[in-house]
């Protein structure tokens, strides 16, 4: 028994000594590629873009699945973006709620026929409306068929080649369609482009802005902050330099369009369609050599309600790592497979090995030590030394993303927004790690059981200025 | 070394790093603190002088002064916002006066930088204040490898109408993507004349794969004296030429535009079919209704939604088209003209855009 919790004990030494190295490396590329970054997004004169022809049109697609708490604020947000050439399709998708009555009344819609073909299939369309207010406004209500489904629904309405995914529940910065659109202007052979998702909880919201950035005081909104610095500012920034990420956050995310008809649009089938469809993108252009870039740059910023219930982050988290192992295992045939580049030999390797089993072999971890230190295999001190700096590892991470955010955009000014962040970045690793693990190994067992299903989100709505 | 030694070193290593990063944080929100201090009333300094040079009551030298005062980036800033509020002849005289600077020497230096940074840094500079004796530096920085140095070197053509710049940039634009073609086409319509001349010679090169895309920029000049050559190319053997041709012939109402539209009508690639039906609308030429209502019957759903499209624009006429085919025997041409029919002139009007 003690040869075999060594042997263990040597498997997860190697693994936390090999994920984390890889972390450091992308910590290490993320630091040119955000100043680079910066550079790029202080120097452009972004007024005498706005007024050229240049800028690409857009269109914006917005699927909303009972979010009449939000929808409205949302939309005339979207509506009201500084950029020249856009349109906005709304996807009501067969919502229980008020969702179609809340825009009809805002926007006054009347109906209009449908005008484009169904390239790819979706559920039955109800209606197509049109704003009387708002002439960049499509409106389509179709039956209940899922976030994917609302979106291909939307892809297929929309006119202009490219297309940003957007939350209903998402406050898009004025002009942050501007500066996702900088990769098309430097004249990039791009096929997606992914901005950084921030934490609208504890923010001041005004007219569907967010004109006060604040660090939530709740204890699960406000390490969420630290999360999501963590997953762009350095996360996707470092997957720039090594080949392009297989996450674009589906709440804010810019693709060709014609890309996603070749792939036949956003998998219904998916739990997580956001990464599911950047690995099919993936796929499709590296099996078609054709050269493509994804990119992530993170001044454009999007703001989003995150669960601040126990309850509701779990069900959220346990979702995200099905679709992962979902996804992993959907598209194996990548893994290592030097066909597919830098994608099938880096990236899917890590999100197989460092993503999707990391929880696994971390809950491994926790039981091969108790064992250890039962059978007196492993030694206390040793043990509490190699606890520490495992955790101490997270804890930099989480510190080093708010020191990048720090020193390039500090969205958070204030210094008890700062002083905040620092203490959920060092007590991210107590207690809520440990929570995340567990979500995560529910999403194995669901797996297991052939569980599918999103659960139910609960919004609150954005705070108004007190 | 034991792996309890190492783990030592390691959190041990850990430990520095935190402290560290958090001497980091609190260093550089003084030193921002600092700088902003600093600056900041050298900004507004210069904002206030700026007003008064445009007024005539402060000299180009108290600007100079100001410009010389600020941090590089911001002096940059300043210039590019105040050059699009002062009329042109005024700023020229500011552009002469920014040659002899140290600073302003010192940066236009940087068009030969290693940094990608600097050579930006010097572009944009340029793109508010180069004079013709910079033209050998903008030349270079068009040329550059780093895509943001040459979209910032193209802004200088609104200034700069040098044949030689207009040359450099023409060349390049089959190689760029789209959106910086619609860029480069912006900024190239000031120098209009040697756009023109450089087209022409380019719309010789038949075999050139970049044809295409010179044909596309050249209909985004909406200049009459190219009608003729795109005419010449409506029988070009590559559809995607063709397709272009017929796109930018709907800005030209003349007679042989509207030949060439009639034969690019029934192309065999639908592409030009399509593009061909929405220019013959644009033209809206009534000898063309018969033309356009038989598009409304071609086999590819985009001919014939622009086709329908099309129809809306013949007035009267073309309305009794799209009615008369939505109660005709052809199936397609019926949904297309009903489908038409129900669009709101809004809708109408975004769907033709």
């Amino acid at each position: 028994v003690n040869e075999l919790i060594h042997a263990t004990d040597v498997v997860i030494l190697g693994y936390f000594l090999a994920l984390n190295t890889f972390y450091a490396v992308l910590l290490v590329l993320a630091i040119p590629e955000i100043w680079e970054q910066t550079r790029l997004a202080e120097d452009e004169d972004f007024q005498r873009l706005m007024q050229s022809d240049a800028l690409p049109p857009i269109t914006i697609l917005v699927p909303a699945h009972n979010e009449s708490a939000t929808i409205e604020t949302s939309v005339t947000a979207i509506l009201t973006l500084e950029y020249r050439n856009f349109e906005v399709v709304v996807v009501n998708d067969g919502s229980k709620d008020e969702t179609l009555e809340r825009l009809r009344h805002a926007f006054d819609l009347y109906e209009v026929p449908c005008t484009y073909r169904e390239t790819i299939p979706t559920q039955a369309l109800r209606a197509v409306y049109r704003s009387r207010t708002r002439t960049r406004l499509l409106v389509v209500d179709k039956e209940n068929g899922g976030k994917a489904d609302s979106l291909n629904a939307a892809i297929n309405a929309s006119r202009f080649p490219l297309v940003i995914a957007v939350d209903a529940d998402t406050l898009i910065e004025p002009d942050a369609l501007l500066r996702l659109t900088r990769p098309f202007l430097l004249g990039a052979r791009i096929a997606a482009v992914g901005g950084t998702v921030r934490v609208a909880n504890g923010c001041v919201v005004k007219d569907g802005r967010v004109t006060d950035a604040r660090v939530p005081r709740r204890f699960l909104p406000g390490i969420q902050v630290v999360e999501y610095l963590r997953a762009f500012l350095f996360g996707r920034l470092g997957w720039n330099r090594l080949g392009g990420s297989l996450v674009i956050s589906g709440a804010f995310g810019l693709f060709r369009k014609d890309y996603l008809y070749a792939i036949g649009g956003y998998r219904v089938a998916s739990v997580v369609e956001d990464l599911d469809l950047v690995v099919r993108l993936h796929r499709h252009l590296q099996q078609h050599k054709i050269p493509y870039e994804i990119a992530f740059i993170p001044d454009p910023v999007a703001w989003t309600e995150v669960p601040e219930s126990g309850r509701i982050l779990s069900r959220q988290r346990e979702r995200w790592h099905r679709g992962l192992i979902a996804a992993m295992w959907q598209y194996k045939g990548m893994l290592f497979n030097p066909r597919y580049g830098r994608v099938g030999l880096i990236a899917m390797p890590f999100f197989t090995f460092g993503e999707m089993l990391a929880p696994l072999v971390e809950v491994l971890g926790y039981g091969v030590t108790v064992l250890g230190l039962a059978y007196g295999a492993i030694d206390t001190t040793f043990a509490l030394l190699f606890l520490v700096v495992a955790w101490g590892y997270g804890m930099l991470l989480s510190i080093w993303a708010v020191v990048l955010d720090e020193v390039s955009f500090r969205r958070y000014g204030r210094l008890g927004d700062l002083v905040r962040l620092l203490l959920y970045a060092t007590l991210e690793t107590f207690g809520y790690r440990q929570r995340t693990v567990w979500w995560r190994l529910k999403a194995f067992v669901n797996v297991w059981k052939r569980r599918q299903g999103w659960g139910e989100m609960v919004r609150k709505g954005f705070a108004t200025p007190s | 070394v034991t792996s309890y030694q190492f783990l030592l070193v390691v959190a041990v290593a850990q430990g520095v790093l935190f402290v560290a990063l958090v001497i980091l944080i609190t260093l550089n929100r003084w030193i921002r603190v600092r700088r902003s201090a600093a600056v900041h009333p050298r900004r507004l300094e210069l904002d206030a002088t700026m007003q008064r040079w445009a007024l005539g009551q402060a000299s180009t030298e108290d600007v100079l002064a100001a410009l010389a005062w600020l941090p590089v980036s911001l002096a940059i800033e300043g210039l590019v916002t105040w050059s699009a509020r002062v009329p042109s002849d005024r700023w020229q005289e500011l552009s002469r006066g920014l040659e002899s600077p140290w600073w302003a020497r010192a940066l236009r230096a940087n068009y030969r930088s290693a940094r990608w940074w600097k050579r930006l840094d010097c572009a944009r500079f340029l793109s508010v204040a180069a004079t013709p004796h910079d033209i050998g530096r903008v030349l270079r920085l068009l040329r550059d490898r780093h895509p943001a140095v040459q979209l910032s070197a193209a802004t200088t053509l609104e200034r700069i109408g040098s044949p030689v710049l207009v040359t450099a940039a023409l060349e390049q634009l089959p190689f760029l993507g789209p959106t910086v073609q619609a860029y480069y086409a912006s900024v190239l319509k000031r120098a209009r004349p040697a756009v023109l001349r450089h087209l022409a010679q380019l719309f010789r090169r038949l075999d050139d794969p970049r044809l295409p895309r010179i044909i596309e920029f050249a209909g985004r000049l909406d200049e009459p004296v190219l009608r003729e050559p795109f005419t010449t190319l409506a029988t070009h053997p590559e559809a995607e030429v063709r397709t272009q041709v017929a796109r930018g012939l709907g800005k030209f109402p003349h007679p042989e535009s509207v030949a060439a539209l009639g034969y690019l009508v029934q192309d065999e690639a639908w592409p030009v079919r399509a593009q061909a039906a929405r220019s013959l609308g644009m033209i809206a030429d009534p000898r063309t209704l018969p033309i356009v209502r038989e598009a409304l019957r071609d086999p590819e759903w985009w001919v014939r939604l622009r086709a329908g499209l099309a129809l809306t624009r013949f007035g009267t006429a073309g309305r009794d088209a799209l009615l008369e085919a939505e109660v005709g025997a052809h199936m397609e041409a019926r949904d297309m003209a009903a489908l038409i029919l129900g669009l709101s002139p809004q809708g109408l009007s975004e769907y033709a855009a």
